[in-house]
């Protein structure tokens, strides 16, 4: 299971990166959007450290959705996904090791829209780092989690798999009120008693998801 | 593994796709270095026959047994199953990598070797014609050493030359004791090789016996 | 499983004559609430569709995991009016609401934890019955469905949790709701929830009844165009 995810995950991670395009698309885009919300303040005004969370979770959050229809595109160009379902490896592993690609891709452009909040929304860091990082990477996996088994929605549908984004987002609202609210108090360096509760909801997403996306992904991705 | 059990058997098995009958009560089995030929006019359900034979769609009634594991099947059908962004040689050692086949570099090199590509191994596979594609295709298929081999008219736009190394490829499998079921468009030309003959009509089995026995015109 | 027409008019003029009771319970049975006056009357109205809004999501949870353990795609339809039904009620929860809120807190829309969630279900429900129109999954659509309606389902108490998480550093608006009810009120409410629930259950089976008969209806056309082409051939 281990050894098939990780082959999986390095394969996708390659050939993602072949041809020097990698998450280039998600990245822009993530620019962009910051870069436009900076408009929304006039000259000289500062951002609250909310609105920078806020408008950096939805970068994030539209990442994820262009990372996972990249990652399982992959397999429809020569129907790979039929070699893939016939493999040995087990059915979970396609998952985990999408899951596992994905998230990685979506660090790395998480690093250029954090760079890009601190740029143009001047964004400021004055709690613990080690907190953000940590709080990053638990809404990760769930953003991650359910974006690879909506991917597998996606797969094969041609242009209907962006409606899945529809209720994609909806369904990410828990994950990124806490991404937000953590972010928040992290960045002014004062930290509420409700940090813990926050941790422990997403945290909570994250199993949930994760639990489910292991049972239901074998019935997503099967041959037709 | 007993002898006499055959590595692949149906009995009475039918698919529908919703309230639409593809085929029903189809039976018959496979041994060890045998080749069955799926035949029938367009649209009688021979390519969801064979994914049901391989496990890819489960049967919506009746029973499929294997005696081969997923790891010793192998499946080669129009699709060529590449990888187009990556060269031929990484196509290769991530399939050696998934089916844990753990194959060195050299081996896998020669394999490109017996399907021609050798000169062609760090080249993108997005770059090949069809007929270089399928080659890779079949590499995969060798690489797996399968004991149980589908086949859904891998031949379709190949060259000659490409078609006379997957025929070679396929007699020399069939040598090891590999079974294969294989989807024939050209039943004149394909008949000869085969063992057994399965012929589908309109949602049926209208014929399952040697090959020699079967006559066209009547089914026709 | 045919539902007769005779059964649904039946049940149809049931639900109608439990609506009339229920309006004169809320008119003529139920004391005026001396803060807000009459603008209150339109929370018996609000709390029976919120109710059975949720009852709609649950039914679509539980018919899409059927869908998935018996294969039979019966559920899949289920599930489907289950979704209509729920995003009707749920709207007219949310408008009813925000009327509400207008008339007692001054507002059309505060962050209340039952009102944000009841926002965000309305969204993914919505968003379920969008890509069920537009018929995303193919062969295996059915499959597809009942897994969003499994996940949409599984978010419900998560978004419920952050949206009361997101609101407690937020001095609170407004004193807990449904307390101080009159007992004449709460009968009023049961009355109303009862008669909702009987206006619910006509709905889906006359949506039911008729997705059964599109079916079929396809089917035979199916089967006839199969006919016509092998006596073409």
């Amino acid at each position: 299971m281990i050894r098939s995810t990780l082959t999986i995950a390095g394969k996708d991670l390659r050939l993602a990166f072949a041809g020097g395009q990698g998450p280039v698309q998600a990245i822009l885009l993530g620019l962009l959007l910051v870069f436009l919300f900076s408009l929304s303040a006039a000259p000289g005004d500062l951002f609250s450290s909310q609105q920078g969370m806020a408008i950096f979770w939805l970068c994030s959050s539209f990442a994820v959705v262009l990372i996972f229809s990249l990652l399982f595109r992959f397999e429809e160009e020569n129907d790979t996904a039929t070699a893939l379902i016939l493999s040995p490896a087990p059915i979970q592993s396609l998952w985990l090791g999408k899951t596992l690609a994905g998230a990685i891709l979506l660090g790395l452009c998480q690093i250029f829209f954090f760079l890009a909040a601190v740029v143009f929304l001047s964004l400021d860091v004055q709690g613990s780092p080690a907190l953000l990082l940590l709080m990053i990477v638990s809404v990760d996996v769930g953003l991650c989690v359910l974006g690879g088994l909506m991917g597998a929605m996606g797969h094969g549908q041609g242009a209907k798999d962006t409606l899945l984004t529809i209720i994609l987002f909806p369904l990410q609202v828990p994950l990124l009120l806490g991404g937000i609210r953590i972010g928040t108090e992290v960045l002014y360096g004062a930290l509420a008693v409700d940090v813990a509760q926050w941790f422990g909801l997403i945290l909570a997403f994250d199993a949930v998801f994760s639990g489910a996306a292991l049972f239901l992904f074998s019935h997503v991705f099967r041959g037709e | 593994m007993s002898e006499a059990e055959p590595l692949l058997r149906l009995s009475q098995v039918g698919h529908f796709f919703g309230s639409r009958l593809i085929f029903k009560g189809v039976s018959c089995t496979l041994d060890q270095g045998q080749i069955m030929l799926v035949a029938g006019p367009n649209g009688a359900g021979k390519s969801t026959l064979l994914k049901v034979m391989a496990g890819l769609l489960e049967p919506t009634a009746g029973v499929v047994t294997r005696q081969v594991a997923h790891k010793n099947m192998a499946f080669m059908g129009h699709q060529t199953f590449v990888y187009a962004a990556m060269t031929a040689l990484a196509n290769l050692e991530f399939w050696n990598a998934l089916y844990g086949r753990g194959l060195k570099e050299k081996a896998i090199i020669d394999l490109l070797d017996r399907v021609g590509l050798k000169g062609f191994a760090l080249e993108l596979a997005g770059t090949f014609s069809r007929g270089m594609a399928q080659r890779l295709s079949l590499a995969r298929v060798l690489l797996i050493e399968p004991e149980l081999i589908f086949l859904d008219e891998p031949a379709t736009g190949l060259d000659r030359a490409s078609q006379a190394i997957l025929h070679g490829e396929l007699t020399m499998a069939r040598q090891r004791g590999a079974g294969i079921v294989w989807i024939s468009h050209d039943l004149e030309r394909d008949l000869g090789q085969a063992d057994m003959l399965l012929y589908l009509n309109r949602g049926q089995m209208s014929y399952y016996g040697p090959g020699a026995d079967f006559d066209l015109e009547e089914q026709a | 499983m045919p539902i007769s027409s005779r059964f649904l008019v039946v049940l149809a003029c049931l639900a109608a004559l439990s609506m009339l009771l229920g309006q004169y319970f809320i008119w003529f049975y139920a004391p005026e609430e001396l803060t807000m006056g009459v603008v209150q009357k339109i929370f018996y109205l609000h709390l029976p569709l919120a109710w059975w809004a949720f009852m709609a999501f649950l039914g679509v949870f539980v018919a899409s995991v059927m869908v998935l353990w018996t294969k039979n795609e019966k559920w899949d339809l289920w599930a489907g009016v289950l979704a209509e039904v729920g995003v009707l009620f749920c709207g007219l929860a949310l408008v009813t609401g925000s009327i509400w809120g207008r008339a007692s807190w001054n507002t059309w829309w505060t962050w209340d934890p039952r009102l944000s969630t009841t926002l965000v279900m309305w969204f993914v429900y919505a968003g379920y019955l969008l890509l069920r129109g537009a018929g995303v999954g193919g062969v295996k659509g059915a499959t597809i469905r009942a897994v969003l309606g499994i996940v949409a389902f599984l978010d419900v108490p998560l978004v419920f949790l952050s949206a009361r998480l997101w609101r407690s550093i937020h001095p609170t608006v407004f004193a807990a709701q449904g307390g101080g009810l009159e007992p004449e009120m709460w009968v009023t409410v049961w009355v109303n929830a009862v008669a909702w629930g009987v206006l619910f259950i006509v709905l889906a089976v006359a949506r039911i009844h008729n997705q059964t008969l599109a079916h079929r209806i396809d089917y035979i056309l199916a089967r006839f165009r199969d006919t016509t082409l092998q006596h073409k051939e």
